[in-house]
């Protein structure tokens, strides 16, 4: 990285960090406590845009697993497992302030209502997806059965939503905000959108130093290169053989 | 008859001979099902569980005997390379997908056969108020099931990935199945409200989206 960029990565995080604390601001000093719920109401401002990006997250690993399907470019793949990466992590912070404000509001650290148990499911979708990704041997068989993972995850994601409304709820409907409410809510998207967004570019950027190091693990590796045909022929069988042995088989 | 179903029916087939001469499969699934359920059943003491709750010990069952079943089928394929020739012989993926499918359906249908009586019988669950609808909410929600269960079954065989690994693949997925017919059945049973609306649509919805995507995509998964 030249140092032109680290200045520029560097102010960039110094920015997000200054709009968090601006952001910290609004929702102490200038939006007011809700009349039923109280101070605790103000966990919402964070809960609510983090949520949203985990979804964006989300869709992001979705578009890339169809593009490298589609492409079989590898830094599809890695684009894929950084949002879904930043994914998990998110959700884990939307569990945990959804469980925070659920023992402040209703008494208990967790109750099976659609909105808790829909993001617990996606928090374990995609958990797994990264654990089957580390679990692949072979960086294209990974990126591909990741790529069909993270399609099928997506796909499930709607049906979850669906499914879990049909158990009974003791979610708000909806809240009404006040001006002042509105705007600090919409401010508070700002922050937590860069963040997740500087934490998914972040990812994918070591994702890819660390695929170009392996890469280059390989070529520096000439007796791996030699051997690996014959490793590889003796178990190898049916078209993928014929093709990467040009029939010798 | 056209070649596409002939080729079908053929895999099919196979599978079931295969399946009928070894009966390496279905036993060691159904013993695993009855057990579940009986284990279930010691757990809950027979109190949480009476009556439509049995629901749940089922899919339970279902879960976890599919899961075998699943693993089991594909794992066939693998001895002496018999995938890598199928996967020579001029058969769509398309088509070996839905014939695998069509085996793990059978087999599952076999299992269930044995199982529900066995859960129906352990938790005093009276059957007799729906059993049609009981029976059609169960089948959606197990060729959902089998639909994902089928591919996810052969990326893991295909990359030679830990055991367990199929069940933590498949069990996320698969929730909105379980939560939609036990609700549905809980609906139906205990408060006498028919069956339809939002839940049965989402196990249609299922059902028809993870077989198309699984159809589509078996392809990249397949590997000799």
């Amino acid at each position: 990285m030249s140092s032109v960029q680290g200045k520029l990565v560097r102010s960039y995080w110094i920015a997000v960090a200054l709009l968090f604390a601006a952001d910290l601001v609004l929702i102490i000093h200038y939006t007011p406590d809700e009349r039923s719920m109280g101070a605790v109401q103000k966990i919402f401002y964070l809960h609510l845009p983090v949520a949203i990006n985990t979804f964006l997250a989300c869709l992001t690993a979705f578009v890339a697993s169809i593009a490298y399907l589609w492409q079989r470019k590898g830094w599809w793949d890695e684009l894929a497992a950084a949002a879904a990466r930043v994914a998990v992590q998110l959700c884990a912070v939307v569990l945990a302030t959804g469980m925070i404000w659920g023992r402040a509001a209703w008494g208990v650290w967790w109750t099976w209502s659609p909105r808790l148990t829909f993001s617990l499911i996606l928090f374990f979708l995609y958990v797994v997806y990264l654990v089957v990704r580390s679990s692949v041997e072979g960086r294209e068989r990974r990126a591909i059965i990741g790529s069909v993972y993270a399609i099928i995850a997506f796909l499930d994601v709607p049906l979850v939503w669906l499914s879990a409304r049909l158990l009974p709820d003791i979610h708000p409907g909806s809240i009404q905000l006040e001006p002042a409410m509105k705007l600090t809510l919409m401010a508070s998207f700002v922050p937590v959108t860069l963040l997740a967004a500087g934490l998914v570019v972040t990812r994918f950027v070591l994702n890819r130093t660390s695929s170009a190091a392996a890469n280059s693990d390989q070529a520096n590796n000439p007796r791996e290169i030699r051997t690996a045909p014959f490793v590889a022929g003796a178990t190898l069988h049916g078209p993928k053989a014929i093709r990467q042995t040009g029939g010798a088989l | 008859m056209p070649l596409v179903a002939q080729q079908f029916l053929l895999l099919v087939g196979k599978d079931l001979r295969i399946e009928a001469r070894s009966r390496q499969t279905i036993g060691l699934v159904i013993v695993l099902g009855l057990l579940i359920v009986v284990v279930l059943g010691l757990g809950l003491g027979g109190g949480a569980a009476v009556g439509f709750g049995a629901t749940v010990v089922l899919w339970v069952a279902y879960l976890f005997s599919g899961v075998l079943c699943f693993e089991k089928t594909m794992a066939v394929e693998r001895s002496e390379s018999a995938l890598a020739a199928l996967m020579l012989t001029p058969i769509s993926r398309g088509t070996l997908y839905l014939a695998k499918l069509t085996s793990n359906l059978a087999l599952m249908a076999a299992v269930a056969l044995v199982i529900t009586p066995a859960g129906v019988l352990f938790f005093s669950f009276d059957l007799s108020a729906a059993p049609f609808t009981f029976t059609a909410v169960m089948a959606l929600g197990i060729v959902g099931f089998a639909a994902i269960g089928t591919l996810f079954a052969a990326v893991v065989s295909s990359t030679r990935l830990q055991g367990g690994l199929l069940a933590m693949m498949i069990f996320p997925v698969a929730l909105p199945l379980v939560i939609a017919s036990t609700q549905l059945l809980i609906h139906q049973f205990r408060d006498g409200l028919p069956v339809g609306g939002l839940g049965l649509g989402v196990l249609v919805a299922f059902d028809a989206i993870f077989l198309t995507a699984s159809w589509l995509m078996f392809e990249w998964v397949l590997e000799p």
